[in-house]
């Protein structure tokens, strides 16, 4: 039991470590990228990616960082996005959603890859049910609105 | 200025790790005994039978117990382990690159706004479509 506790501790201080190795040379990074306004000229590059999708140019940079480095990464942008109030709600949730499906694609598909997985498959089926699953869920908030909007016309 | 850029970048950076450490220490101890009990062979052993519906062997079921409750590093350990076709591994790994580290990473989404029940759906849904469709595209070719 002592031994599985150490591991438990030992192992969840380990993971911090990994993430705040990334964390921290990030978060100065695209600090520096925001306040000299190159981040705008990312957000405008991948503008057709989102549009896509659906959602607004605010999401680009944690749908980047989430699908290059990974979920947790990508969740620490999105809820400092959030807590700063530069991204609506709904923009939030289809990036979740999608990011929920498909992220850290490298890493993810290279460890598939190394025991025998074919990686062309593997990656591109996975972006593809991150998009149908973002696109439906997108479709669906439209309607809703669209849908309360009649609503509100009416009463 | 340069150097108010990185502090508030060192700011935000702290924040975030304090936030996510919060929620992933828990639940990584909670995975980690998990782990040390005989909970993972039972939920095994009750998705064995269900395996034919991705053309895969029954002993395949705990690659996707260990990758779903654990990671995607035990699940490979998981497929190192036993004899599989490179066929059946790309079903395997399609399905555990969708739905893996649940405990953890749902912990994470929610603090992301995503409801646990709605994470849980979309990823396991999704694995289940995709690994039937890989598994019995790929028997045809």
């Amino acid at each position: 039991m002592i031994y599985v506790l150490k591991e438990a501790i030992v192992g969840s201080l380990e993971s911090i470590y990994l993430v705040a190795v990334i964390v921290l040379p990030l978060m100065v990074i695209l600090q520096i990228a925001k306040d000299y306004k190159i981040l705008d000229k990312i957000s405008k590059f991948f503008r057709f990616l989102t549009k896509f999708l659906g959602m607004s140019e605010d999401s680009t940079l944690p749908l980047l960082v989430g699908i290059t480095f990974g979920i947790v990464y990508g969740a620490g942008i999105i809820i400092q996005s959030s807590k700063e109030g530069n991204i609506s709600r709904k923009d939030m949730f289809l990036t979740s959603v999608f990011l929920i499906v498909c992220h850290a694609i490298i890493e993810d598909t290279l460890i598939f890859v190394a025991v025998g997985a074919n990686g062309y498959i593997l990656c591109g089926l996975r972006i593809l049910a991150a998009t149908i699953i973002t696109l439906l869920l997108s479709r669906k908030i439209k309607a809703e609105q669209i849908q309360s909007d009649i609503e509100a016309g009416e009463n | 200025m340069l150097s108010d850029s990185i502090k508030t970048g060192i700011k935000k950076g702290i924040e975030t790790i304090l936030l996510l450490s919060k929620t992933i220490i828990p639940v990584y101890i909670l995975v980690t005994i998990l782990k040390n009990t005989p909970v993972i062979g039972w939920i095994t052993t009750l998705f064995e039978p269900l395996m034919g519906i991705f053309n895969l062997p029954g002993e395949a079921a705990i690659v996707l117990v260990i990758g779903n409750v654990l990671d995607t590093y035990s699940a490979v350990g998981a497929i190192k382990a036993i004899q599989l076709s490179a066929m059946e591994i790309t079903t395997l790994s399609i399905m555990i690159s969708i739905s893996h580290s649940l405990l953890v990473e749902t912990a994470v989404t929610k603090k992301m706004g995503i409801k646990v029940s709605h994470a849980l759906i979309i990823r396991i849904g999704l694995a289940i479509i995709f690994g039937v469709i890989v598994g019995r595209v790929g028997a045809i070719i």
